[in-house]
């Protein structure tokens, strides 16, 4: 018989999440049959942009998220330059690499052991990590490695943003980014600082996150076979190696399940975002997001609605974005799609990206050029995609004349966003094709249907942040028209 | 709680001499002797997490030395979202059992308030959704302390910001009840920490007229900033320069940054490498005020919305020493 369980709070993610899952004994195995989830909040900051000085938006949209602030504050600053078609000094883009590849690590290193590793050992006997559900398949004497790098791990990622903030400034919220190119311009001894520390999480990285991750991988051996989802996996790229942007650390592109070793090339405008099952008002379904509009409802108001996240689809598809879409889009990691192989990519990502940022150290030059010019177009809409840890992210920013900032110059006229958790923890598009998150939830086998672990293992395997995945609101229940103009969108 | 005498002690004792404070600890000494500390309830309203991470950024040589010191042997945090291992009814039945007796209500984020708060639900219960309006209203009269963590749950922060679509009002202002806050976007880990401690010990710090532990934030950024005095940066990474014409709000921003600096000393907003390690050269965007980030908005303006004084007169001191030396008032 059907029994249909929530868990709300969701915990051990960013933001807030509620999970409906229906779990059933389908041939002689219960499972999950149906799952619905919820992003239980948002804020609003394409509105809060709209009629400010576009340079602000780095600064404002970094607050997105505490987790990935430097993805965000990355993106804004392409679409910006994008729009004004400004060119950044060399120094610039090593610079933005290096410390969102130091914020990368220290998202990935928090995820596994804080996040998702509790899933499948016991913490510390303190709170937070107790009480807990007492679940026979936590074994934990056959991870206590895993549970003896649990201290070291908090060491690590705080160390990671230490290394960030050497050029960030700060970690979280880091400064240093600009519209323009970057504020700090570096010395040997930032260098050397930011190369020490490196070492170190490299050395954490190989000698214990990765075989930390194999060996969970081995002892729960049956978690590559569900958590699959629909198998489309796509990639903004990230990380550009080159001023030119023709090469990139991750390479863009998108993966079908039916053809997986086909790499595709990404058309930015077969994006839509469809709202019929979000909190959003029907006559704006189906927007491409450089045309987009959001007007909120009131949840008690729309009844087949359950989520704030709006429903991304590629060629009205859903796909999934993260440290598999990349790796696997890259041809880094082809081993499967499941649970398990999301925490692998995650791992040897975090592998990848410290071995290259060694690298990108010898590129800096020393008392180099690290701010350009930007100056805010009359007229323009551009677009910046990057890759945040949880996968590829999006912003897409219209600069108006027609209304002016506080200051009397141009101001922003429309600010659009697609997180990677949007991609992933969407709901139900128009045509009742679930997300994700919510496909990869079904054929789900519990154990435990009043402790579904199982449950969490799935969810958190996406490494969700549902603070992302916000729209704008629309109080006054007004669409938003948007007049694109200037370069084109970049594809 | 589960420190000892000694470590807190000890602990305060270094905090103090941080801060350059004269250690006063006699009312926390019979404090510790003769209570332990309430537990924690972490719950966030409309937030990003950054407050949580930058908690996570704690590092020190005194007690607590990281955060994993500071849950295991400071602290109980028996509720916290991000952190927690229990999830979905576990989760709330632990929050119901700390709220039964005395405990501390800490706030990440700002509180909505649109649409009867529906834009923010941090739980369900009984098949009910829980918003975070409902959760503080029912939680902060109940808390011995209730700490407003963030400049977000402090003030309304960015989420708030204008046209602030989802009706955020801080902590206090949802509640009913004085807060005490620990503002900042972020704050500094440990901002967090020692006004915790000093909770945890039954102290009230002393509070400015913001609520905010004068302590930590009864100086400006400018005041003690190695940047001041000298000439002014016509653009931004001109090392050493000051900041304030292209936007650096910190004559305005209280808070102890420029003494503190930022991820183990390792740089800050506005640091600088003639001051000897190293320097981010940007602007400080006075994120620890109440009115962040409207007050000071567009970020390049000098001083934002506020009436310009001398320092900004036409044509701008070449630089500060004409008037002000180190011991003046900034």
């Amino acid at each position: 018989m059907a029994t249909v369980t929530i868990i709300d709070p969701v915990t051990r993610i960013e933001g807030h999440m509620r999970i409906q899952v229906t779990i059933d004994t389908i041939l002689g195995t219960l499972q999950v049959v149906d799952a619905k989830c919820t992003g239980t909040q948002f804020r609003g900051f394409e509105n809060i942009l709209v009629g400010r000085d576009p340079k602000d938006a780095p600064s404002l949209t970094q607050r997105i998220c505490g987790v990935c602030p430097v993805s965000h504050a990355l993106a804004s600053t392409l679409a910006l330059e994008s729009a004004a078609g400004a060119i950044i000094p060399s120094n610039a883009r090593v610079l933005r690499n290096l410390v969102l590849g130091a914020n990368f690590l220290q998202s990935h290193i928090l995820h596994f052991y804080l996040l998702a590793a509790l899933d499948y050992v016991t913490g510390p006997a303190s709170a937070p990590w107790t009480p807990a559900w007492n679940v026979d398949l936590m074994r934990s004497s056959s991870l206590q490695q895993i549970c003896n790098n649990f201290v070291t791990a908090v060491s690590m990622r705080r160390l990671a943003h230490e290394m960030g903030a050497i050029f960030g400034g700060r970690l979280p919220s880091p400064t240093a980014f600009q519209a323009g190119g970057f504020t700090t311009k570096p010395t040997a001894a930032m260098v050397d600082a930011f190369a020490s520390r490196l070492a170190t999480l490299t050395q954490f990285i190989t000698n214990h996150y990765v075989p930390d991750v194999k060996l969970l991988k081995s002892v729960y051996p049956d978690h590559v076979y569900f958590g699959a989802g629909p198998g489309n996996l796509l990639a903004y790229g990230g990380f550009d190696l080159n001023d030119a942007g023709s090469s990139r650390l991750f390479r863009r592109g998108l993966v079908y399940e039916s053809a997986p070793t086909t790499v595709q090339t990404m058309a930015s405008s077969k994006i839509s975002e469809m709202v019929t099952h979000s909190w959003y008002a029907d006559y704006t379904n189906g927007l491409n997001p450089a045309n987009g509009s959001t007007v909120t409802v009131d949840p008690a108001t729309k009844a087949n609605a359950y989520s704030w996240l709006k429903s991304p689809r590629y060629d009205n598809a859903p796909f999934e974005t993260g440290p598999l879409a990349r790796m696997w889009v890259n041809g880094d990691y082809r081993g499967g799609v499941s649970v398990m192989d999301r925490h692998m990519a995650r791992a040897l990502e975090a592998q990848k990206i410290a071995t290259a940022m060694s690298g990108w150290l010898n590129q800096l030059s020393i008392g180099g050029p690290v701010y350009g010019t930007y100056t805010n177009p009359s007229t323009a809409s551009g677009v910046g995609l990057t890759e945040a840890p949880r996968g590829a992210l999006g912003h897409w920013a219209t600069i108006t004349s027609t209304k002016r900032s506080p200051t009397g110059g141009p101001s922003v006229g429309n600010y659009q966003i697609i997180t990677p958790t949007c991609w992933n923890a969407s709901p139900q598009d128009t045509n009742g094709v679930r997300g994700a998150l919510e496909q990869a939830l079904i054929g789900t086998p519990v154990s435990n249907a009043s402790q579904p672990i199982e449950v969490l293992r799935v969810i958190h395997s996406f490494d969700p942040c549902l603070s992302c995945a916000v729209h704008v609101m629309r109080p006054n229940g007004k669409p938003l028209v948007v007049r694109t103009t200037g370069a084109p969108a970049q594809s | 709680m589960k420190i000892t005498r000694r470590d807190f002690i000890d602990y305060c004792a270094k905090a103090a001499a941080v801060l350059g404070l004269q250690s006063t600890l006699g009312p926390m000494e019979k404090a510790l002797a003769s209570t332990s500390g309430p537990p924690i309830i972490w719950i966030k309203g409309a937030s990003c997490s950054g407050c949580t991470v930058s908690l996570a950024n704690r590092v020190s040589s005194a007690a607590p030395v990281d955060l994993a010191d500071l849950l295991v042997h400071t602290i109980d945090l028996v509720y916290h979202p991000t952190l927690m291992a229990a999830a979905g009814d576990l989760a709330v039945q632990t929050l119901r059992k700390a709220e039964a007796g005395t405990f501390v209500l800490a706030v990440e984020g700002g509180i909505p308030t649109q649409y009867g708060g529906r834009t923010c639900t941090l739980w369900t219960q009984n098949g009910v959704d829980v918003t975070a309006l409902s959760a503080v209203q029912e939680l902060a009269p109940k808390a011995r302390y209730v700490l407003s963590i963030g400049t977000c749950a402090s003030y309304g922060g960015v989420a708030g910001a204008a046209p602030n679509p989802t009706s955020i009002v801080s902590v206090s202002t949802a509640s009913g009840l004085s807060t005490i806050n620990v503002p900042g976007c972020p704050p500094h880990p440990d901002w967090i920490v020692w006004t915790i401690a000093q909770l945890l010990a039954g102290t009230v710090p002393a509070l400015d007229s913001y609520r905010r532990p004068t302590a930590l934030y009864g100086a400006t950024v400018h005041s003690k900033c190695s940047r001041r005095s000298s000439a002014w940066a016509t653009s931004l990474s001109q090392t050493g320069l000051c900041n304030g014409n292209l936007g650096c709000k910190g004559r305005r921003t209280y808070a102890d940054c420029s003494t503190r600096q930022w991820n183990n000393g390792t740089n800050w907003c506005v640091g600088t490498v003639s001051a000897g390690g190293n320097g981010a050269d940007s602007l400080c965007l006075g994120c620890t005020e109440s009115g962040f980030p409207d007050k000071f908005a567009p970020i390049f303006s000098t001083m934002g919305a506020l009436p310009l004084d001398h320092e900004t007169v036409n044509p701008p001191r070449s630089s500060c020493n004409a008037c002000h030396s180190s011991g003046r008032p900034d």
